[in-house]
């Protein structure tokens, strides 16, 4: 057979070719559009789910979590009163011990106090008896008579007396 | 599985190669006619010759077909693989473009689009393949431009045929036949726009294909017997022009003839009219189930 | 005779052809002017490239129609109406 010329007008290669076209947009519509729009549809709900899931679980999360952030602050409150109260029942002990030893060692140092007290006060005592025997024996032999010992006795404590204050 | 689908859409394509390769007869590629006609139907109007275009537009669509089977086998919601995302880009990106350039309520036009789209871009692109373009016959565009046509048409008598028939008198009575023209015009124009795109650019690589053996001819006739007479320089060059001519011409005809198509019949629907209608006969609607009620309440009675 | 007359036919129709082809003047015109202003528009600016050149180029392809309409003709009274003529002329001979 030979060629067409070039251009050349066939109705029922129009028609062919109308058909044609309508032949493929449903091809297209219901091989390639309908498929794809259902899975994009699918997916689209799919994710939907998905995200209703996952607020669920975070909201069940977020509950947990609140819950154990309250026990957690009770918990906290009640270690740091028994912590308080340690230390506050601690520091009272010490000061009590403080306060305790504190006073023994006051009393100890009062005593020894006292004690050097009378044992100065027993020393001089001794010592100005000693004095007055020895200065009565002294004078008994200078001057040769038995002084009265009622006397004298009077001024030898002043002179005593003088010398302790001199010291 | 799906690359049995692939395997066919490729087959389709090789047929109409092997087509070609055995019924038409060789020819050097510097004459310019119209499709190879294999055989001839009787037909009441006019007889049917079944042509290389209507053979290769079948080839075509049965290529996009499988290539649609292909796209869509074991489609899955999570860990989609690469021929789903192909599968979802075409649907995304057609379905957008048809709703920013018609609006929402032409969405089912998509698939159209796209079947215009991938007819008209696949048909131009077979002639990389070296088959006769389907595109370059005129019968072929003029189906669809028609078909164009009475879209166009659906949708402005979705008015009603009233406000259609009025708007053809729009400005001026008197303009009425100019009107008329222009409505006509539309699908032909549209037809012998993408017809003449491709055809030209048929007609060019011919004319180029002429010139570059005239040219190898006289160029290498120093060189012995059979070798002189090879076109050396046929080899590579028209490469370059068909790279233009079929590639981005035949995808950026493809591209307008659905842009048109779109704005067509997005631009001829007559939006608010038809809100009016619709919201009138709503409105009839409730009134006559209103008083059927009313109606049978009063036989209750 | 004949032959005057089918030389007169082809004559005729090249140059009606060619004629036709002055046509491919307005689109180039068009088109050389719609990309000066996509270039300025480019230059002015540079962000919106891809938007401008797509722009263009629908509308290259649209201003290209009418040339497309004079080449339709052309290859028509090239290819398709000497025949036709051709074949008129013989039948009103032999009729």
């Amino acid at each position: 057979m030979q060629d067409l010329d070039i251009i050349s007008v066939n109705i029922w290669h129009i028609v062919i070719s109308l058909a044609n076209l309508v032949i493929l947009f449903l091809i297209l519509k219901k091989l390639l559009f309908k498929p794809v729009k259902k899975i994009v549809d699918k997916r689209q709900k799919e994710i939907e789910s998905e995200y209703k899931k996952a607020e669920k679980t975070q909201a069940e999360a977020d509950a947990i979590k609140a819950e154990w952030e309250g026990k957690m602050a009770t918990a906290e409150a009640e270690a740091d009163k028994i912590i308080s109260d340690a230390v506050e029942r601690a520091d009272s002990r010490n000061e009590v011990m403080l306060y305790e030893s504190r006073e023994k060692a006051d009393q100890i140092i009062r005593k020894a106090k006292a004690d050097i007290e009378r044992e100065r006060k027993d020393a001089r005592e001794t010592i100005k008896k000693e004095i007055v025997d020895v200065s009565q024996t002294l004078s008994e032999q200078i001057i040769g008579r038995e002084i009265n010992m009622d006397d004298h006795r009077d001024l030898i404590d002043k002179a005593i007396d003088k010398i302790g204050e001199e010291q | 599985m799906s690359i049995v689908f692939l395997i066919l859409s490729i087959l389709s394509m090789a047929a109409a190669i092997a087509v070609k390769v055995m019924f038409v007869p060789a020819s050097d590629g510097i004459d310019i006619s119209g499709a190879h006609v294999f055989f001839t139907i009787k037909m009441p109007i006019q007889d049917l010759p079944i042509t290389e275009a209507q053979v290769n537009s079948w080839c075509v669509i049965l290529a996009v077909l499988f290539l649609c089977l292909f796209l869509t086998t074991g489609l899955k919601t999570r860990n989609i693989s690469i021929r789903q995302m192909v599968a979802e880009w075409i649907v995304e990106k057609v379905t957008g473009l048809v709703r920013t350039n018609m609006g929402e309520y032409f969405e089912g036009f998509a698939p159209f689009i796209a079947a215009i789209l991938g007819l008209s871009g696949f048909s131009s692109l077979s002639s990389l393949l070296g088959l006769f373009p389907p595109t370059s016959d005129i019968n072929i565009i003029a189906g669809w431009a028609i078909l164009v046509f009475f879209l166009i048409t659906y949708y402005k008598m979705k008015a009603g045929p009233w406000i259609y028939l009025k708007s053809f008198g729009q400005p001026q009575p008197l303009l009425a036949p100019l009107n008329i023209i222009s409505e006509v015009a539309t699908p032909i124009s549209m037809a012998f726009r993408h017809y003449g795109n491709v055809l030209s650019g048929s007609i060019i690589s011919v004319l180029i294909a002429v010139g570059l053996t005239k040219l190898s001819n006289s160029l290498f006739s120093f060189l012995p017997g059979a070798l002189a007479d090879f076109p050396y320089l046929r080899i590579g060059i028209p490469a370059v022009l068909s790279i233009y001519f079929d590639l981005f011409s035949g995808c950026l005809q493809a591209f307008i003839f659905a842009i048109l198509t779109m704005l067509y019949v997005a631009g001829g629907f007559p939006a608010e009219e038809y809100a009016a209608r619709k919201k009138r006969r709503q409105e009839r609607a409730a009134a006559k189930a209103a008083r059927s009620q009313t109606a049978g309440k009063h036989a209750d009675n | 005779m004949l032959e005057l007359a089918i030389g007169i036919i082809l004559g005729g129709c090249a140059l009606g052809a060619g004629c036709a082809m002055i046509a491919g003047i307005g689109p180039g015109i068009g088109e050389g002017h719609a990309v000066a202003k996509a270039c300025e528009a480019i230059g002015r600016q540079p962000e919106c490239k891809g938007d401008v050149t797509s722009t263009m180029l629908m509308g290259c392809a649209v201003a290209e129609t009418t040339g497309l309409y004079a080449l339709v003709i052309a290859i028509l009274l090239i290819f398709v109406a000497p025949g036709r003529f051709v074949d008129l002329l013989m039948t009103t001979i032999g009729g």
